[in-house]
């Protein structure tokens, strides 16, 4: 099996195990955590196709990404405390109100 | 086979220079400490050792003086008594998490002197060494990463401590560390911009030429904004000085040192006199020119010139070294508004303009 | 793969695993803090070095601070103990294997005889060092430069108004000075 399949194959796994985490937790920051390791594991497989390429296309993407993500963090765990604030819990099945 | 043996040596070289300057700031810290207080000090281990064996007689004149002057006191007697503590961990509290925390406030200190140069370069026996242990791409940005990973061991160390106190000193001396770290950062980019490298080595290099015949380039010369910014930045980083509210002996029991005792505590101490020698060394590196005599030509390659080089250099250290030991035995500590309002009100403006002088400055002249 | 790159995949695996099963959430965190640093040891493999210490810096020197920050002030206790039941974790699974078994077949059938080598006379383009980083971004990628820095203006602001306490009136209020608060 050649590298680039054996990075790709590993930003995949790790991108699998990322929706896993967003399925299964219901807690809402480590909810939050699995989406960053799933930019994480994106992050990855641009830098190994970067590689593959030989240009610095794939890197400066994720150079945005990293940017992005800071923002997304910051303003994520804020609605987090905010909704915190009210409901007194930061479990994902407690935040029901809009439910029918 | 020959470049690892030469990697080991180096690492070995600097790993000792660290804890080695690390040892002396502590011993400066309580001699001086005292000098400055108008007393005495720690003088009475070994100072009065006597022996009737013939061949410990010519040794006593030496341990007795040592002693006098606090060495063993502070070198032998202290680090022993760690030793021999009890560690407890508080109930409650993951023990792993509390061994885990010294180590990663010590670790990255010890990391960032891998890519910072003690020396010119030499040629011995056909082969030049170069006296930085990872000459690495990224150069002086790996500093600025090693202390964004230092903040967690005080994060780590305030949770495990189980009580308000030390979370509350935790999370204020990290967000102390983070809040100064953006100064510190973008004073370290004027400077890649003034030198157009951003290894360490080639930056030294670059102020040994004058500017207009007769001034050395230093980095204080062409960045006095930034010297000034570094300084206050460097100093409220490693939570020393007038910045030191996060232990704040008298107001929070410690702060997150609380819950440790032993050899753990000793670990957070030597990590944190490690960060004085580590800041020392950026200082003399970055701004006085590093090994640089001004106006001395040393011969390049030679060993000897290295070796000249290398002590000018520990000179330059010691001296910021006794420097930040004297502002935090002068100065009364900050508040915490205070504190943050320098960091973000007054040092990031400051360190934005001037990044941006300097880059006009560079493209016109 | 080199195998350095062999133990920093290792690293981030297992740590990817700590993440997703560690039943406190700090542990949690913690092992995304190790699978962040393990990724930063992938990009330098991988020749990325701007990269890997802007990995370390922004996510595992500011993003997790900020995590652990919540995490500590919020004081948690694990997940309470209502069961997940069989099917959550299934479904979770089974979304899991068609990420992955329908993407890796296709790359598989694609790059199976390239390696990572083979472009021998582009190799050191895609060496990240910090100036060609900066001569690509500064260069081809000024307007995307400018445009992230507006959405950072734009998170610190929100992050601002979504965590203060107060309710935030804006206009005139009545009485006393209008426009002023």
């Amino acid at each position: 099996m050649s590298s680039i399949v054996t990075y790709i194959g590993l930003s995949l796994v790790l991108f699998a195990i990322g929706a896993v985490g967003v399925c299964i937790r219901r807690n809402a920051i480590v909810v939050f955590m699995c989406i960053e390791m799933m930019l994480n594991a994106v992050n990855l497989a641009f830098v190994a196709f970067s590689k593959l390429q030989g240009n610095l296309d794939g890197q400066v993407a994720v150079f945005f990404v990293m940017v992005i993500a800071a923002a997304e963090s910051a303003i994520g765990l804020a609605v987090i405390i905010s909704v915190f604030r009210s409901l007194v819990s930061v479990e994902t099945s407690d935040a029901a109100q809009l439910k029918w | 086979m020959l470049e690892l043996g030469i990697l080991l040596i180096k690492v070995i070289f600097v790993l000792n220079l660290a804890l080695g300057l690390a040892s002396f700031c502590t011993w400066l810290e309580r001699k001086g400490s005292a000098l400055i207080q108008d007393r005495v000090g720690a003088n009475r281990a070994g100072a009065f050792v006597e022996s009737d064996r013939w061949y410990l007689k010519p040794a006593l004149p030496f341990v007795r003086a040592l002693g006098w002057l606090g060495v063993i006191n502070t070198l032998l007697c202290d680090s022993l008594k760690g030793l021999w503590k009890e560690d407890f961990v508080p109930e409650g509290a993951s023990k792993f998490l509390h061994a885990l925390a010294p180590v990663i406030a010590v670790l990255p200190i010890m990391l960032a002197f891998a890519v910072l140069p003690l020396a010119p370069d030499f040629t011995v026996a056909g082969h030049t060494v170069h006296p930085q242990v990872a000459p690495i791409d990224a150069g002086i940005l790996f500093v600025l990463a090693m202390g964004s990973v230092a903040v967690y061991g005080v994060a780590i160390a305030g949770w495990t401590g189980n009580n308000k106190f030390s979370l509350l000193g935790a999370l204020r001396a990290a967000a102390q560390m983070i809040s100064y770290e953006l100064p510190m950062g973008l004073v370290f980019v004027a400077l890649i911009v003034v030198y157009g490298t951003l290894d360490v080595y080639t930056m030294v290099e670059e102020q040994q030429k004058l500017l207009w015949g007769f001034i050395p380039a230093w980095g204080i010369v062409m960045q006095p904004v930034g010297f000034v910014v570094l300084l206050l930045a460097g100093m409220a980083e490693t939570k020393r000085g007038p910045f030191d509210l996060p232990e704040a002996e008298s107001e929070l029991v410690a702060g997150y040192f609380t819950e440790y005792s032993g050899m753990k505590f000793l670990l957070f101490w030597l990590g944190e006199f490690a960060e004085i020698a580590l800041f020392a060394v950026l200082l003399a590196l970055l701004f006085f020119g590093g090994w640089d005599i001004p106006f001395v030509e040393l011969p390049k390659g030679v060993w000897w010139a290295s070796l000249i080089g290398h002590a000018v250099l520990m000179a330059k250290v010691v001296f910021f070294c006794v420097l930040q030991i004297v502002i935090r035995w002068t100065l009364p500590r900050f508040r915490y508004d205070q504190l943050m309002n320098l960091g973000w009100k007054l040092l990031l403006p400051i360190s934005l303009v001037n990044l941006a002088i300097t880059a006009i400055l560079k493209v016109v002249l | 793969m080199t195998f350095m790159g062999f133990v920093f995949s290792a690293i981030a695996l297992a740590a990817a695993l700590g993440v997703v099963f560690n039943r406190n959430p700090l542990y949690s965190a913690f092992s995304l803090i190790v699978q962040l640093l393990a990724m930063a040891g992938l990009y330098s493999v991988l020749g990325a070095h701007f990269l890997a210490v802007t990995q370390v810096v922004v996510y595992a020197g500011a993003i997790m601070v900020l995590v652990l920050f919540v995490l500590m002030l919020l004081n948690l206790k694990s997940e309470s103990g209502r069961k997940l039941g069989i099917v959550k974790p299934l479904v979770a699974l089974g979304v899991g294997f068609s990420v992955v078994a329908t993407v890796f077949p296709a790359v598989v059938a694609q790059f199976k005889d390239i390696s990572l080598m083979t472009l021998q006379e582009n190799l050191w383009k895609s060496e990240g060092g910090v100036k060609a980083i900066g001569q690509e971004i500064y260069g081809r990628y000024i307007v995307q430069f400018e445009l992230s820095s507006l959405v950072l203006l734009i998170g610190i602001v929100g992050a601002i108004m979504l965590s203060k306490r107060k309710r935030i009136v804006i206009g005139p209020r009545e009485g006393g000075l209008g426009g002023k608060q």
